[in-house]
């Protein structure tokens, strides 16, 4: 077998591809409809027109945040299923300052943006502290925050921060200086893709040339060699989660301040699940992750045109989603339960 | 291999014996070629494959428990455990648990276990690589015994001292090749050992006159619990000079690398040139005073192996100038780093990109020596730095060991192997039991006692 092929990138990319196409065929089999009718309504949705491509973008956009701070605790030997979790808190602390804070835009963006970021970092921080401090299980305990977070916004929402007359379940609007500015008009498309495209960049840089990258990416690969080479572990831990979820937090806040303007709990359709497949596909490296945020974003974008013209649900790309995960995240843990 | 025969299988770590070995018992499977065994065939594996948490009798009879209707008839698997260690002077309590047992008897019960199955032919694989010299000499007369009643026993070893003493023939194997056949009586060490390496060995480093300081002082060292456990240590190391610690493998000396690392609690005094280094202090500060540990398991305590040679030279060094400059890693620095510590210890392949998991076990430890002797370290401890690794890369990494005695640096070698610790040692300690129970001078070294106190002799 040539080199390529056996590398773990290429064979992920292969496997999300059998997924993707073969499974995807016979969920689309199943359902009565023809694939080759579903799979071209698919990406015609997703890349039809300009308005198209930027709706696929926007999901795009959505997927990267999380998929890079996944990838990041991923590095650090450690396994964020918690995105969700950060990326719905991250939401309604943009959207709560957002909507009370009535200041100019150069103001109000950079700080709704950060509380997002912060929320989700200490939402995600919980569970590396919990893993510092008392060696919980990070799965677990990112698993368990992620049913807190959502709890807890449903709460916040429909109670102490509630609005007379607002929705049950949603922050009032937020004002129009909250607003992230597009960078194509009439489109969704705003300026959080270009932060997402600098932050994957930055991340990469991060990885490869910095001390702090260095030693995170040590402590994943090789702990014991790492605590003997005098890099603290559980300080390592807590800061990767932070970050984690920090990047997760912020992709919330754009989702809020660049597409929906309002905090609503039902804000993500599952982004920071199918973020972890996003960051394996993307064989934790920003710059591929990139490409694998745009091959699910067509997926998430492609589905609504692919029920609508080819009479495909569009929960069949949700099968495939949750298929690619299953056998892309069950490899690795399989993978790293051995060498443990 | 005949019956009645001891028969060696020497050669280097690699040569091809332990596989060998396992196509010959069936647990490898040949690409080629044919093993035609009369009777059948039984092998003790170099590490013990023992369930731990069961007794002896459990172990030895697993899958041949007898019967009393749906249970086991403990009585009677006490008897044939019992009989079988009587019929072969194997002495143990069939009742005992395996993980108390200390690593002789686990290799009788190991030893017990194929017994059982009466073989005619006896595979060994490094079977005397845990025990002490006394106990060496016991188990060969065991050995000896089962030849005598007609089995065909190989050793798979690569002690030389043992070949010439107790084979009746020796066959060679180099890179996976058999290169050379003795009859035992017809050949003598320094011939097999030219025939393993395929040339002539190389000479160690000499050692030069060094002006000896108080370096490295240790009082009362305790650390970890049962067995293992460091007791009570007092010892000290002088620059420009190497301490051996002469034990068997898990009588205290993981406890003690560990101490000095940093990675474990421990109670007691570690003072390095007069400055006391208090158990809270971790690595990284210990890295930052000169102190470097070779750990006894490279793969997993050294190296992190799907990085490069870059990379894993850096690691350990990673916050100091100039290797780091504002939080960036300067690639030029690692680079050259990696680049001196391959021309050093001759690293192969001499590419910096290598990744270390690709490299043989003896480069990889070129890369771990090379990375701790690199800037002029005040106490280097090494554990075991020469294990499972070629002679040609082990006199090399003994010879930089040396070499850094005489730049100045206090060495605490930690080695299983005697003649390792002969050929390097200033002084000589011998541990037993978490405990310092001998020091000798290089002068007045007296293998006969030294082997006496490993086994917890006086």
């Amino acid at each position: 077998m040539p080199a390529w092929l056996r590398s773990r990138t290429t064979r992920d990319v292969l496997v999300a591809l059998i997924v993707v196409f073969g499974v995807g065929s016979v969920a689309m089999l199943l359902a009565h409809a023809s694939p080759i009718d579903g799979f071209s309504a698919l990406f015609n949705g997703a890349l039809g027109n300009t308005s198209e491509i930027s709706e696929t973008l926007v999901q795009t956009t959505a997927l990267l945040f999380p998929a890079l701070g996944i990838a990041l605790a991923f590095r650090a030997g450690l396994f964020n299923i918690g995105a969700e979790g950060q990326l719905l808190l991250g939401g309604l602390a943009a959207g709560v300052l957002g909507a009370a804070l009535p200041l100019p835009g150069i103001i109000i963006i950079p700080v709704a943006l950060l509380a997002g970021a912060t929320v989700g970092g200490l939402w995600g921080g919980l569970a590396g502290f919990l893993r510092a401090r008392f060696g919980a299980n990070e799965v677990i305990a990112t698993l368990m925050l992620n049913v807190i977070a959502a709890l807890l916004a449903t709460y916040l929402v429909g109670g102490p921060l509630k609005e007379p007359g607002a929705g049950a379940s949603e922050t009032p609007s937020l004002a129009p200086s909250a607003w992230l500015p597009t960078i194509l008009p009439d489109t969704r498309l705003t300026i959080s893709f270009v932060i997402a495209i600098v932050l994957a960049l930055a991340l990469r840089y991060v990885f490869t040339r910095t001390v702090f990258g260095y030693e995170l990416r040590a402590a994943g690969e090789a702990p014991e060699a790492a605590r003997r080479a005098g890099i603290n572990l559980s300080r390592t831990a807590l800061t990767a989660m932070a970050l984690s979820g920090a990047m997760a937090g912020l992709g919330g806040a754009t989702i809020v301040m660049g597409v929906l303007h309002r905090f609503n709990t039902g804000l993500s359709p599952g982004y920071g699940f199918i973020a972890i497949a996003v960051a394996l596909v993307g064989n934790l490296d920003p710059l591929f992750i990139i490409i694998a945020a745009f091959a699910f974003g067509i997926l998430q974008s492609g589905a609504i045109a692919m029920q609508a013209e080819a009479h495909v649900p569009r929960d069949v790309v949700g099968i495939i989603e949750g298929l690619v995960i299953i056998a892309l995240a069950g490899r690795r843990i399989v993978a790293s339960r051995k060498t443990s | 291999m005949y019956a009645g025969e001891i028969h060696a299988l020497v050669g280097e770590n690699g040569a091809g014996k332990s596989t060998l070995a396992s196509i010959a018992y069936g647990s490898v499977k040949a690409d080629e070629g044919t093993v035609v065994a009369n009777g059948t065939v039984g092998l003790v594996h170099q590490h013990f494959k023992l369930i731990e948490r069961l007794c002896v009798w459990e172990n030895v009879l697993l899958g041949r428990e007898p019967r009393s209707g749906l249970g086991i008839d403990r009585e009677r698997a006490r008897a044939i455990v019992r009989e079988l260690s009587a019929r072969h002077g194997l002495a143990v309590d069939p009742d005992a648990v395996v993980e108390t047992l200390p690593v002789g008897v686990k290799q009788r019960v190991e030893l017990l276990r194929e017994l059982i199955r009466e073989p005619s032919v006896l595979l060994l694989d490094e079977p005397t690589a845990t025990l002490a010299p006394s106990e060496i000499d016991t188990f060969f007369v065991t050995v000896r015994a089962l030849a005598d009643r007609g089995a065909a026993v190989l050793i798979v070893t690569h002690k030389l001292a043992e070949v010439t003493a107790y084979s009746q023939r020796v066959t060679v194997m180099r890179a996976g090749r058999i290169v050379a056949r003795y009859a035992t009586a017809q050949t003598n060490a320094d011939e097999i050992a030219r025939a393993m390496v395929g040339g002539d060995i190389p000479a160690l480093a000499a050692r030069d006159a060094t002006v000896q300081t108080p370096r490295l002082s240790v009082r009362d060292l305790s650390a970890g619990s049962g067995r293992g456990a460091l007791a009570n240590a007092t010892f000290d190391v002088r620059s420009g000079e190497i301490v051996g610690i002469a034990g068997i493998e898990g009588n205290g000396q993981t406890m003690l690398s560990d101490a000095i690392a940093g990675v474990v609690d421990y109670a007691g005094e570690l003072v390095i040139d007069g400055e006391t280094i208090a158990p809270t202090v971790g690595p990284a500060q210990r890295l930052a005073r000169g102190i470097r540990v070779i750990p006894q398991d490279r793969r997993n305590e050294a190296l992190v192996l799907d990085w490069n040679i870059i990379e894993n030279v850096a690691l350990g060094r990673q916050r100091n100038a100039p290797l780091q400059h504002h939080g960036i890693i300067d690639r030029k620095v690692a680079a050259a780093y990696a680049k001196e510590v391959i021309e050093r210890f001759d690293v192969r392949p001499p590419n910096p990109s290598a990744i270390v998991g690709a490299l043989s076990g003896g480069n990889q430890q070129k890369v771990v020596v090379g990375r701790a002797l690199a800037d002029a370290p005040k106490l280097v401890v090494a554990y075991q730095p020469t294990r499972g690794i070629d002679i040609g890369a082990a006199t090399l990494v003994q010879s930089r060991l040396i070499e850094a005695r005489n730049a100045g640096a206090a060495v605490l070698l930690i080695s299983f192997e005697l003649d390792e610790i002969f050929a390097l040692a200033d002084r000589v300690y011998v541990m037993f039991g978490g405990r310092f129970v001998g020091a000798f001078e290089r002068a007045s070294i007296d293998r006969g006692r030294i082997g006496s106190l490993m086994a917890g002799g006086t």
